[in-house]
């Protein structure tokens, strides 16, 4: 049995970024079979506009603009079984996690999250790499068949490129029982709060900023380099337990964990607290003024100075080189 | 209302990893065993709830080796948990989520619980996985990665907010539910002397391994099979940037970031 189901995650105005690397990741485990997306929601094909799927199935009912993950896992595994696929790749994303445990159940498939890496095994199982104890370590894991349910980690994965034209669609009925299930019961959405650029668990890279900036004005060179970079922002504990920034910002055991291409510490000295959430990164950058600091050993580049002039000649250098204009454009903190 | 709270017994976070002899998992040699980070907020989540809602207890119930369950089972007792159910992993069964939410499954199928409350993930495999699963078992609505947790005492329900991409969604639950804690809205509370050592005496409930054998079987053939477990290899240090001046620096280290390390936008 060969071919992959991908679940597209809608966002304003097309899909995740997660869900495109699920795409590319199914035609990985699609064994030369076809790749079919799934896209749930109201507004026809549009949101998988240039997503490269061999198949393209939709579904529309009352309530699918918000699904639970319980509607998404019946609709997958109805969909899964109506193709005869074995395999369904989920985005990566905080609720496309919660969506492979619950089809896992449901639709009896071996299971995993994470995933960094994967090949085909024997027998129709698949061989996965994820990290575990917070990237201090690796497992690999065998999934057997004859059903795999897996979420690539945001990131471990290039996004395919665009498809030049649309795939065959079709829409799919919902079904039996569907009604019963639960629903989303979501009331209200609020954005990060002085967030803007990508959101820090997303972001392919982000920057950081630690006790070293000194004080909380200071922060903005931070700010101002993550924009020149397209960035997300994120923070030592330091700076969230003072209040620098809000705590959505911090980058650690007890905040978030990124795992972006290029992650750039700045004034953070590296406290195993810090290092444990953006160890995983690809390419790590750091700037700090001692050169003894803890950061450099995880770090691959280092730069050893006083980070306020380098950091704004740092974020000149980039908007020249990326052709934008010489200043931020950027608010910065009020 | 009853809440049951899921605790896992995860190595301390200090703990020298290095894979064991088959160098497929952790060696446990000396392991310290100890109470997930994310557990500890969901217990902390379940005692604040417990505080609020007149008539709420609190039950902590763990699925593991007995030693290590019953260690757990203890802490979450002496910081306030009314009961304790330690189910038993069975000789040999693997170490699965789907394997883990099937034998917590028969130890809530038997009781009228209206909130399970766990960790978003547990600090070791990290897969976020138990919570979804069970309530797919239970056939109920799960709420993942939660924060700010409260009874509306007026309307009699439950809300929260799951931190998703890009912020926070309000979300009425309807139970029963599994809600799978981020955060709790205090810092988890410190188990006082005096409740420590009561809790060495607490009785706790036991599902013996033999009753868990036949509840995990039919999902033990979807368990994953350790292959590999591999520490990275040592990251060799910085290369530092030799510059004189700050243009300089900011000059090199974007054509590295560039033609290096191919990671400049």
């Amino acid at each position: 049995m060969t071919g992959a189901l991908a679940l597209l995650e809608r966002t304003a105005g097309g899909v995740t970024s997660a869900s495109r690397e699920a795409v590319g990741v199914a035609r990985t485990v699609a064994d030369g079979g076809a790749v079919v997306g799934l896209l749930v929601g109201p507004g026809g094909t549009g949101p998988a506009s240039g997503i490269p799927v061999d198949r393209l199935f939709t579904v529309e009912g009352p309530g699918l603009t918000d699904p639970s993950t319980a509607q998404y896992a019946a609709l997958l595994s109805h969909a899964a079984t109506q193709l005869g696929v074995a395999r369904i790749v989920v985005p990566g994303t905080a609720r496309g996690r919660d969506v492979v445990g619950r089809l896992a159940v449901r639709w009896a498939a071996s299971a995993a999250t994470g995933v960094t890496d994967v090949t085909l095994g024997e027998g129709g199982s698949l061989r996965i790499t994820r990290p575990v104890f917070g990237g201090r370590a690796s497992e690999t894991l065998e999934l057997p068949g004859p059903r795999q349910v897996f979420a690539p980690k945001p990131h471990a994965f290039s996004e395919p490129s665009a498809a030049a034209a649309p795939a065959p669609s079709e829409t799919i009925a919902l079904p039996d029982g569907f009604d019963k299930l639960p629903t989303r019961g979501a009331e209200g959405f609020e954005p990060t709060a002085g967030s803007k650029g990508p959101e820090l668990g997303e972001a392919s890279i982000v920057v950081s900023g630690g006790r070293g900036l000194r004080t909380p004005e200071s922060f903005r060179l931070v700010e101002d380099l993550a924009e020149s970079l397209g960035a997300a922002v994120g923070a030592s504990r330091a700076v969230t337990d003072a209040g620098w920034r809000p705590s959505s910002y911090q980058v650690g055991q007890t905040g978030r964990s990124v795992s972006p291409q290029l992650y750039i510490a700045v004034g953070i000295s590296g406290a195993i607290q810090h290092i444990v959430g953006m160890v995983s990164a690809r390419v790590i950058v750091a700037i700090n003024s001692d050169p003894q600091a803890p950061i450099f050993k995880v770090a691959d580049y280092g730069v050893v100075g006083d980070l306020f002039p380098i950091v704004p000649a740092l974020t000149k250098e980039i908007r020249k080189q990326r052709g934008l204009p010489a200043g931020p454009t950027g608010s910065g903190p009020g | 209302m009853e809440i049951a709270v899921l605790v896992k017994p995860v190595p301390d976070a200090e703990t020298r990893l290095r894979p064991d002899a088959g160098g497929s998992g952790l060696d446990p040699e000396g392991v310290k065993w100890v109470l997930a980070g994310y557990d500890e907020s969901a217990v902390e989540q379940a005692l604040l709830l417990k505080e609020s809602i007149p008539g709420t207890s609190v039950r902590a119930i763990s699925y593991g080796p007995l030693a290590r369950a019953e260690e757990v089972l203890r802490f979450a007792i002496a910081l306030g948990c009314d009961a304790a159910t330690s189910v038993e992993q069975p000789a040999g069964a693997p170490d699965d989520p789907l394997v883990t939410a099937a034998a917590l499954h028969l130890a809530l199928s038997k009781r009228a619980v209206a909130l399970v409350l766990c960790g978003k993930q547990a600090g070791d495999d990290e897969t976020g996985l138990v919570g979804p699963a069970l309530a797919e078992m239970l056939g109920i609505a799960e709420y993942g990665v939660a924060v700010n947790v409260r009874w509306d005492a007026a309307s009699s329900a439950l809300t929260l907010q799951q931190s998703v991409e890009g912020g926070l969604v309000r979300v009425r639950a309807s139970l029963p539910a599994v809600v799978a804690l981020q955060q709790a809205w205090n810092d988890p509370r410190t188990a006082k002397l005096p409740n420590i050592l009561k809790s060495r005496k607490a009785a706790i409930e036991r599902m013996p391994a033999s009753e868990v054998s036949s509840a995990i079987a039919t999902v033990q053939a979807l368990a994953a099979r350790r292959l590999a477990f591999r520490l990275p290899p040592p990251r060799t240090g910085a290369k530092m940037i030799e510059y004189k001046s700050p243009e300089e620096a900011a000059e090199r280290l974007v054509r590295i970031l560039r033609e290096e390390a191919k990671v400049f936008p």
